[in-house]
């Protein structure tokens, strides 16, 4: 069953991720701030789906919560239909920073996970070395991090994230500290990737662009306390960094995010 | 995988280059000061030292008898190396140097990062380390002898109460520092507390914990030395109290030089060890800029 099935079927599927609204508010020293206001979404299997909005607007802290480092205020968390705390050790989170552990090689870094779920050395070690091969690492497996560029460690860092095979892939913002051309050649191995193993991913970005050429439905977040502003199926036939950027639809759903997004500007200034 | 295909080379082409470059400055950097110039130098520089010395001695610009000479030195030295004298000092002032530096570091480290894992326990101990952190151990060695005797226990005891409050502030404020992200991303992969102490917070606590290795060294030499001087009957610290009592500068020149000699030898051990134990580190270092 694809995601591009109609939602009038007799039976919808649950979503594969649900958000319910969820509230978070941090207490600091100058008072509580609320980041999180009722925030819900859906997010069907298999989805690639984007989540933008303003700066400061509280994206990271979403991802916090579904990866189970932040506890919400109130709120529900669904997996595929189920209500659960967090979805701890079953998502693969990438960042902005590699966070390759620079003490361990290569090889080491992309066991991480594996070993952490205590799987076995020279079956895990099988595993990683096709993923190497295929992501056009081999022969850097004993380098250490900081022999590599900036592009290569986040190649290891989506190794690392694919190999231990996570019910969902939590990207926040993972190509914005890499130059363009790295970013459209890493945006092309990650969809590759997500379409090969089926994967459902969430991605938060700054980048309009990114969000068009890569996801199939974004949604817009308010300013902070943020909560859901809209939500945009975005129909582009192939999406694929370069193919999707020259689909006719390309601009005109570039131009509609960049509105939502400036009118809430206009609204702060008013 | 069409994209990746695709334009798989350029960037893969571009990485190797980045490489290769990193090793061209790691080369010129070793070649602009070759190892035996550097050598050469040291060497001359020590001799130069002697030299001088001994000519203001012969000149008499300098007191012999107040600041001994290195005739007099090398003279000492052959008769306490020929009647083996100076092999056992020296072997008991490192028996309990090292014995005193292993204990402390290995009980403070250890302590510093068991602090980690309890930040309740850590704020109840936090005010007594500081108070413990500021006696002057030394001042503790009349009490350490009267518990521990004579012997070789109290030289321990004493280099112990210097090494181990280093080594547990340095482990703990390292450990603290440690990139709370990296924890996260332990976490968000299925990681227990226990892994996270274990595959985060010990190696990254590591470099820190090696680098207190050389101060601790040396505060173990000076907990042996100064409790032999207080009471013993033999280290290289009974040499150099029971000489310089009887003015025999050329004796104490000797325990002095040979101190320095096990210290400099327990110095270049820890650089050894961290090129075992830190190999990520040693790259990082080769590859600076020159300036």
């Amino acid at each position: 069953m694809s995601y591009r099935q109609p939602m009038t079927a007799a039976l919808p599927p649950a979503p594969k991720l649900e958000l319910r609204d969820i509230r978070k508010t941090f207490k600091t020293k100058s008072g509580p701030i609320p980041v999180l206001s009722g925030l819900s979404l859906k997010v069907m299997n298999e989805d690639f789906f984007g989540i933008i909005g303003p700066s400061g607007c509280g994206k990271t802290t979403i991802f916090n919560i579904i990866a189970g480092l932040f506890e919400p205020d109130s709120g529900e968390i669904l997996f595929e239909g189920k209500t659960t705390d967090s979805l701890r050790g079953r998502v693969g989170y990438m960042m902005q920073k590699d966070l390759l552990f620079p003490w361990r090689t290569v090889l080491q870094n992309v066991l991480l996970g594996l070993q952490v779920k205590g799987k076995s050395a020279a079956e895990s070690k099988e595993i990683a070395r096709d993923y190497l091969n295929t992501f056009g690492l081999n022969g850097f497996e004993n380098s250490y991090p900081r022999q590599l560029s900036g592009g290569m460690r986040q190649r290891v860092a989506l190794i690392r994230t694919l190999i231990v095979d996570p019910d969902i892939l939590l990207l926040d913002e993972p190509f914005s500290a890499l130059d363009y051309q790295t970013r459209l050649y890493l945006e092309g191995v990650l969809v590759d990737a997500v379409q090969k193993f089926k994967k459902t991913v969430v991605l938060v970005t700054h980048d309009i662009d990114e969000v068009v050429a890569l996801a199939n439905r974004v949604v817009v977040l308010t300013k902070r306390p943020a909560c859901t502003k809209a939500v945009h199926d975005i129909d582009i036939k192939v999406h694929n960094p370069l193919a999707a950027r020259s689909d006719p639809g390309f601009s005109n759903y570039f131009h509609m995010l960049c509105s939502e997004l400036e009118i809430q500007t206009d609204k702060r200034a008013a | 995988m069409t994209i990746a295909s695709e334009s798989a080379a350029p960037p893969a082409a571009q990485d190797r280059v980045q490489t290769t470059r990193a090793r061209e400055i790691r080369m010129s950097r070793t070649q602009s000061a070759p190892f035996w110039l550097v050598s050469v130098l040291q060497l001359a520089l020590f001799a130069g030292f002697l030299g001088a010395w001994e000519l203001a001695v012969r000149l008499g610009f300098v007191n012999a008898f107040l600041f001994g000479s290195p005739a007099g030195i090398y003279e000492k030295l052959v008769v306490m190396i020929s009647d083996g004298s100076l092999f056992f000092d020296t072997g008991v002032t490192m028996m309990e140097a090292i014995l005193g530096f292993a204990i402390g570091t290995v009980l403070g480290s250890a302590a510093g990062l068991a602090l980690w894992y309890s930040p309740f326990v850590a704020r109840i101990a936090s005010p007594f380390i500081a108070a413990i952190n500021s006696i002057p151990k030394i001042a503790l060695a009349p009490i350490i002898i009267l518990w521990f005797g004579t012997g070789l226990t109290s030289k321990v005891a004493l280099a112990v109460s210097l090494t181990a409050i280093v080594a547990l502030i340095t482990a703990y404020e390292a450990a603290k520092d440690v990139d709370v992200d990296l924890q996260a991303l332990l976490v968000t992969l299925g990681g227990s507390k226990y892994q996270v102490f274990f595959m985060v917070v010990v190696p990254a606590t590591l470099p820190a914990v090696i680098s207190t290795f050389r101060i601790n060294l040396g505060f173990a030499l000076v907990g042996a030395v100064v409790g032999e001087f207080i009471s013993s009957q033999n280290g290289l610290g009974h040499v150099i109290y029971t000489a310089s009592s009887f003015y025999e500068l050329n004796t104490v020149w000797v325990g002095l030089f040979v101190l320095m000699f096990i210290g400099f030898i327990l110095y270049k051990l820890v650089d050894l060890l961290e090129k075992v134990l830190l190999p990520w580190k040693q790259i990082s270092a080769s590859q600076n800029i020159r300036l």
